[in-house]
């Protein structure tokens, strides 16, 4: 198999004296679409945003491309190419749909009239080129978490961290997504993603590594995870005695 | 994007042209001292716009930059005997210089926090003006006088008709006046777009401070004389926070009709009511408070959001009655 893109080693991240992730360590390799799992407050955001660069592992290392990315500023690994979306969605409610795309084409077309060029792209691709000129405070809940994904879409990112972009929509606008991640994964890109709903996960993710209290607690092809008991364990409670 | 249209662009150079030639015309020393003060207010309006309206950091203490760039000229020409066009560039560079000290502390706080971090580091300065020898202390500073009304009337003119073009083109046109929104909108969010937070608000602060400075500068050598209070005062503040919020934030426009008004209403004021100087500060207060909850956008944002609404509608039914079709 090819180096993997992404190599996170016995990575901790600790809040005073809480341990959100506890010694996690797995690798994403390149065209995968790697789910990442986990009941409420299991650490997966938090993994997320050390991965992204919003908090400086505590301990241990992350890899990009064979590169130590660990506490490296977000600005600085959306520039070696990674993208992500934000659970909590964050537009730029004050901007127009378009004018928020364009500040995320800015990074690999500093023109102006190249990154708009490129922003009309994005917003073909990710359907909101009919709500380009409306203020983003004005877009709907599917139509902002698909702004956020063309938001990280338009960095050109080789490996994209999709953080709950299905959770919360309805079942047409969920297939939506799920068709659009489909096909950015034909098209090459390493995919990393957080969901809630069982049945997108199940279904996109080539493997998937699950966490429980912050530590992995399994790994391995959608089938096997399912039946895995401390899997079962960590969503269910504890079987009957 | 807010591009000028061909008849926006042909006003703006109607309207440079008509300015150009108004001293040709207009003789009365008092009115072009008035325009010339009212240009000068413009120029502190739109500047302060840029850290205020663009980046969204309300600067509580953009007064300081006239200041200092105002003393830095007059301790040249007086104390370093430099010329006029020589001192005036450090007055820009100087103002520049403390807004980066200043701004490596302050510029990470944010709302409230920044207002009154920049506001007290204002009072500090005005503080050290007061103190210090080399300002005069609260005696201020006199300078050779230069006695040309239409001298200081061109060169208001021109700083500020450069300062708007130059402004103009990086917030309107570049893409550094949608990074700065950006940061304005959601500072976090923006990080994961590839753009260094700490390093856009930086240049925001001294692109703010840079043109102050020198229109600080400016008066110091037609007025002929500055002291702490006129030139450190809090006034000098508070009515660019007015001009700003009143006219609208972050459109450079709004702003500069917002100084214009604020200014005709403070000479008229001045002119006719001058016992009543404490009811100015009121009526000025009142006037934020007013506008910030009558007209959140200001003059100029509410007025062009009113022609944006108009073509709205059409957008809202299609995004209604075709949720995610031909997606």
């Amino acid at each position: 198999m090819a180096e993997p893109i992404l190599k996170v080693n016995a990575v901790s991240k600790c809040f005073g004296g809480l341990t959100a992730v506890d010694d996690v360590s797995f690798q994403v390799h390149p065209g995968e679409i790697v789910g990442l799992i986990g009941p409420n407050g299991a650490g997966k955001t938090t993994l997320f945003n050390v991965i992204s660069g919003y908090y400086a592992p505590t301990r241990g290392t992350v890899q990009f491309r064979g590169a130590d990315i660990g506490g490296k500023p977000p600005y600085h690994l959306a520039g070696v190419g990674i993208g992500r979306t934000f659970q909590v969605v964050k537009p730029f409610a004050g901007l127009t749909v378009l004018e928020n795309v364009v500040i995320a084409s800015f990074l690999r077309h500093p023109r102006r009239a190249d990154a708009e060029r490129h922003a009309w792209q994005v917003l073909e691709t990710t359907g909101l080129a009919d709500r380009a000129n409306i203020s983003a405070a004005g877009l709907t809940l599917a139509g902002r978490k698909r702004l956020e994904i063309g938001k990280a879409l338009a960095l050109e990112p080789s490996f994209l961290l999709l953080d709950e972009v299905v959770a919360g929509l309805n079942p047409t606008e969920a297939d939506k997504t799920v068709e659009l991640i489909l096909k950015l994964k034909s098209e090459g890109l390493t995919i990393l993603i957080v969901e809630h709903i069982m049945r997108v996960i199940m279904n996109i993710s080539d493997r998937l590594v699950v966490l429980n209290f912050g530590k992995k607690i399994a790994e391995g092809v959608p089938g096997e995870v399912s039946r895995d008991p401390q899997v079962i364990q960590a969503y269910l409670g504890e079987a009957p005695a | 994007m807010k591009a000028l249209n061909s008849r926006g662009m042909q006003a703006m150079v109607l309207l440079g042209a008509a300015l150009l030639a108004l001293p040709a015309v207009v003789h009365d020393t008092f009115v072009l001292r008035v325009l010339t003060e009212a240009i000068m207010w413009v120029g502190l309006a739109i500047a302060f716009d840029v850290i205020a309206g663009y980046t969204g950091y309300l600067n509580f203490g953009h007064g300081a930059f006239f200041g200092i760039g105002a003393y830095a000229i007059a301790i040249l020409m007086m104390q370093g005997n430099l010329p006029f066009f020589l001192a005036l560039p450090a007055g820009g560079l100087a103002a520049g210089v403390v807004a980066f000290i200043a701004g490596i502390p302050t510029l990470r706080l944010k709302g409230a926090y920044f207002a009154i971090a920049t506001w007290a580091l204002s009072r500090a300065i005005q503080q050290l003006a007061l103190t210090m020898d080399m300002t005069g202390g609260p005696d201020g500073m006199r300078l050779t006088a230069f006695l040309n009304p239409q001298f200081f009337y061109y060169l208001m003119l021109i700083t500020v008709g450069l300062t708007f073009i130059v402004l103009w083109y990086l917030l309107e046109r570049a893409p550094f006046g949608l990074k700065l929104k950006a940061i304005r909108e959601d500072e976090e969010g923006a990080k994961a777009l590839g753009l260094n937070p700490t390093k856009l608000k930086m240049q925001a602060f001294i692109l703010s401070a840079v043109p102050t400075g020198l229109l600080g500068g400016i008066y110091a050598y037609w007025i002929t004389f500055i002291d702490p209070s006129s030139t450190l005062g809090d006034l000098v503040s508070d009515q660019a926070v007015v001009m700003v919020v009143f006219g609208g934030m972050g459109t450079l426009f709004g702003p500069a009709i917002g100084a214009l008004l604020i200014f005709a209403f403070k000479t008229i004021f001045w002119a006719y009511l001058s016992d009543f100087q404490l009811l100015y500060i009121i009526i000025l207060g009142a006037l934020i408070a007013v506008s910030v909850i009558f007209i959140p956008n200001g003059l100029w944002g509410t007025l062009v959001r009113k022609k944006h609404d108009e073509v709205r509608p059409e957008h809202e039914i299609v995004a209604v009655a075709a949720p995610e079709e031909g997606s």
